[in-house]
């Protein structure tokens, strides 16, 4: 197992001094590592050196594409959000709930909650859901008195909750493809799992900074977006509409009426075209480069994650985690899962479900005799964690993105008991798994 | 500043276009690379699968179907290899079936490439190599795929964000009222051969492909279908006959063969709810008896170390030692004391099952008229025999042509 440990090092150095000392974006430095550790990986097994290369080539472009879908959904997202922002339709939309419910500040929060884990509730997507719901209460978290750490940090836990929420939890589809278990009965425990995280976690982080909101000291802050909504009225919030009426439709009914999925890259898009008639004047020449430039580090990581994913696969580095992680006596394999999985999530959350996600449904939901639906219910709520864990931090890079974070690491400490009640959370459920079988349905 | 800033810009595009173009020219290779497959004198004919559904015409999932039909009229059985891509046990136990099979009563179909896209790429993420040799008695060195558990994307994309399987227009008396047809599964699984059964038409390649197979079923009156796997060690269902609950008697049968001659094998029954699957599916809309075989492999398990053709090939790896050093190796449902699981063992049993399901079949038919005979394999002392060399000879390019 030496040399596996010896590349694996050799792969995080490399990734370590790219970042911190050679200031080289993440993408790149995890470019730098994956070649770097193929090299190393692959001569010291004895691999020629001109099949080396061939390989390894083949290996870094290859592994590019193991994120393609989710680029273009990133990239087609932040088109939308431009839109959206610079017709004034998040102006307006802000400006609508609070006056409505400005008198209920709780059932405000809880309900910006629910709307913000929507689109990833129904795609299994944190990136969705903070870029297009996150984006939208962004504005009104803000004006409702919450700092922008917060509110971002409000919207990063929404995302990653919704992207485990029922009805579409990805992570769990790709651990249930892996051990051949049939995506059903997972409503109740996914519900189980988020619902109440989603309610305790709002009120924890925003209750305290809105609980004496004084409406009338809030009106100025608003005139703008007042303005905005008297200005183009019901047609303003159409994009809105569109993009909630088509995901309904296209990701709940269409399949069950045998209607092809557009998918979500052109769901945005077709949102964001309609964004284009319904308020400010927009300039899709400039729109569209602009979001493309602001979503360009955030498609490099995942470039460079399916990269040094594939390397890590190729050479060993993958095995040699799992089953260091196995290796640990069995009373600490929760411990094990509930870190390693974050942590290897700091590569890619859906990596880390495929990883380490299925060795420990294996060990949980069959090896240790488990209600296997609920283990993996569990286990992907853990894996979702990984959203927040930097480099790559889908969830919490988006959210700063969208607040107006300048540095991704404030949210993260602000998050950080969120996300240990999460972990105890499932890891109790997780450990429990047939004490809660009565939860499986649906 | 400017101009050094569009120079290093000019340099990395550069550098992107040659690897785009060198990685290019390694994937069309793969694309368009076809596997010498010898034919001997014991197959006696060969048609496209489109023959049973139109709609495959020019596509990648026309595959052709190899026929070893026998001089005396009898009982018909369809052997599928290469489901899934990245389990060559499965790929290359059909190929050394199609080369070595002497039919002489019945017929057996053999369709080794039976999702012929998850050939012709690799899965991304995975690591995996892109080909296998074998060189032969006569000393020729053949080339064969390691591909992808799924169709190639370049077949059929984008996926769906979930994939919805249904069971199409096929009906079954079978099936009692109220039991769900549909599933949902992960996305990626609508590029997967193993969960589009029995087929759509018109569908994408994958499910013309299965809907393909269930008709070819259906109208050639076929008697039992195999479909050949592979799984990682530590998945449970592994050294395995899973068998609809039509083909239990026989399958049982058969495990209690294999196991007088120490092949050690499980018996699972096809769980009902899992839909999509051949074991489960073409049992329920064919009259055929549908089986599925399973042998542990380390080059597909997510704990293996080094991944090459090596490790395809010889099953040696030091990352499934250390798991099977964990608990007493009970974390592995296959034995690897031995510290290695090699491809010619895994053939090997793949074959003898094969072999023994037949024998097992004409036993549980019991009707001359449906036997189906392979003389090389004609009772379980060849069976052995053949298990034996094989996995002591530890290289099947000694039986392939």
């Amino acid at each position: 197992m030496t040399p596996y440990m010896i590349t694996f090092f050799v792969m995080v150095g490399v990734f370590m001094i790219g970042c911190f000392a050679l200031k080289w974006p993440v993408g790149v430095s995890m470019m730098a590592a994956a070649v770097i550790g193929g090299l190393e990986g692959m001569l010291v097994h004895g691999t020629t050196f001109s099949q080396t290369i061939t390989d390894l080539v083949r290996m870094m472009v290859e592994g590019e594409f193991g994120y393609i879908d989710t680029i273009l959904t990133i990239a087609c997202a932040m088109i939308f959000m431009k839109v959206i922002e610079d017709s004034g339709a998040l102006d307006a939309l802000s400006s609508l709930l609070i006056e409505k419910f400005h008198k209920v500040p709780a059932v405000l929060l809880i309900l910006i909650m629910f709307i913000i884990m929507f689109p990833g509730m129904i795609t299994g997507s944190s990136t969705a859901a903070v870029l297009s719901a996150g984006s939208i209460m962004a504005p009104v978290l803000m004006l409702l008195g919450l700092d922008n750490v917060t509110a971002g940090s409000v919207i990063a836990m929404g995302g990653i909750l919704g992207m485990i929420a029922p009805p579409v939890n990805t992570a769990a589809l790709v651990i249930c493809a892996g051990i051949d278990v049939p995506y059903v009965g997972f409503t109740g425990p996914l519900l189980l799992l988020t619902l109440p995280l989603a309610i305790l976690f709002v009120l924890m982080l925003g209750l305290p900074k809105i609980k004496n909101l004084d409406y009338e000291k809030l009106k100025p802050a608003l005139e703008k977006q007042d303005a905005t909504r008297k200005e183009y009225g019901f047609k303003i919030y159409i994009p809105f509409l569109v993009l909630v009426v088509l995901m309904i439709f296209f990701k709940v009914i269409a399949a069950k009426i045998g209607v092809t999925d557009l998918g979500m890259p052109v769901i945005f898009l077709i949102s964001a075209a309609v964004g284009l008639f319904t308020g400010r004047k927009i300039n899709p020449l400039k729109a569209v480069p602009a979001a493309i430039r602001t979503a360009t580090p955030v498609m490099a990581i995942l470039m460079g994650v399916g990269m040094f994913i594939e390397l890590m696969t190729a050479t060993g580095v993958r095995g040699f985690i799992v089953v260091t992680c196995l290796q640990i006596p069995s009373a600490l394999w929760i411990l094990a899962c509930c870190i390693s999985i974050p942590l290897f999530g700091a590569v890619s959350s859906f990596g880390a479900c495929s990883v380490l996600g299925v060795p420990f449904a294996y060990i949980y939901g069959t090896y240790l005799g488990g209600n296997v639906v609920v283990c993996l219910a569990a286990i992907s709520l853990i894996a979702a964690v990984g959203d927040m864990m930097p480099p790559t931090a889908l969830a919490g890079l988006f959210a700063a993105q969208v607040t107006g974070v300048k540095q991704y690491t404030k949210i993260l400490k602000k998050c950080i008991i969120p996300i240990i009640i999460l972990l105890i959370w499932a890891g109790f459920i997780l450990v429990k798994s047939k004490t809660f079988a009565w939860s499986v349905f649906g | 500043m400017k101009k050094k800033g569009l120079v290093s810009t000019c340099i990395i595009l550069a550098v992107a276009l040659a690897l785009a173009v060198i990685t290019g020219i390694s994937f069309s290779k793969k694309r368009n690379f076809q596997e010498d497959i010898v034919i001997g004198s014991n197959v006696t004919g060969d048609f496209m699968l489109d023959e049973y559904n139109e709609n495959l015409k020019g596509t990648v999932g026309d595959v052709k179907v190899y026929v070893l039909k026998g001089e005396e009229e009898g009982g018909k059985v369809l052997i599928l290899g290469g489901t899934h891509a990245n389990e060559p046990a499965g790929h290359m136990a059909a190929i050394l079936m199609l080369e070595q099979f002497q039919v002489s009563k019945g017929t057996v179909y053999i369709i080794p490439n039976i999702c012929q896209s998850g050939l012709t790429h690799n899965d991304p993420l995975e690591g995996t190599p892109q080909y296998l040799h074998f060189t032969t008695k006569n000393g020729d060195v053949r080339t064969f795929h390691f591909g992808s558990r799924a169709s190639n994307p370049i077949d059929q994309w984008p996926d769906p964000d979930t994939y919805l399987h249904t069971s199409g227009d096929w009906t079954s008396d079978k099936i009692k009222e109220g039991v769900q047809t549909t599933q949902t599964l992960s996305g990626s699984e609508v590029r997967n051969q193993n969960r589009c059964y029995p087929g759509i038409k018109d569908g994408t390649v994958t499910e013309r492909v299965s809907y393909a197979v269930t008709s070819m079923i259906n109208e050639l009156k076929i008697d039992m279908v195999i479909d050949l796997h592979e799984s990682s060690p530590e998945y449970a269902v592994n050294n395995a006959i899973v068998a609809h609950q039509d083909a239990l008697g026989l399958a049982s049968d058969t495990k209690l063969e294999l196991d007088g001659i120490d092949i050690s094998i499980r018996l699972e029954p096809s769980p009902a709810k899992l839909r999509g699957l051949t074991h489960r599916e073409l049992g329920d809309y064919t009259d055929a008896y549908a089986l599925l075989c399973d042998v542990g492999n380390p080059s597909q398990g997510r704990f293996r170390g080094y991944t090459d053709e090596a490790l395809a090939i010889t099953g040696d790896d030091a990352c499934y030692r250390a798991a099977y050093a964990i608990n007493g190796g009970t974390l592995l449902y296959v034995d690897y004391s031995a510290g290695n699981f090699p491809l010619a063992l895994r053939v090997a049993r793949h074959v003898a099952t094969c072999a023994q399901l037949i024998l097992s079949m004409n036993f549980e038919i019991d009707d001359a008229a449906r036997e189906v005979i392979v003389d090389n394999f004609e009772d379980a002392d060849m069976i052995e025999e053949f298990y034996n060399d094989l996995v002591e000879a530890d290289d099947i390019g000694l039986w392939l042509n």
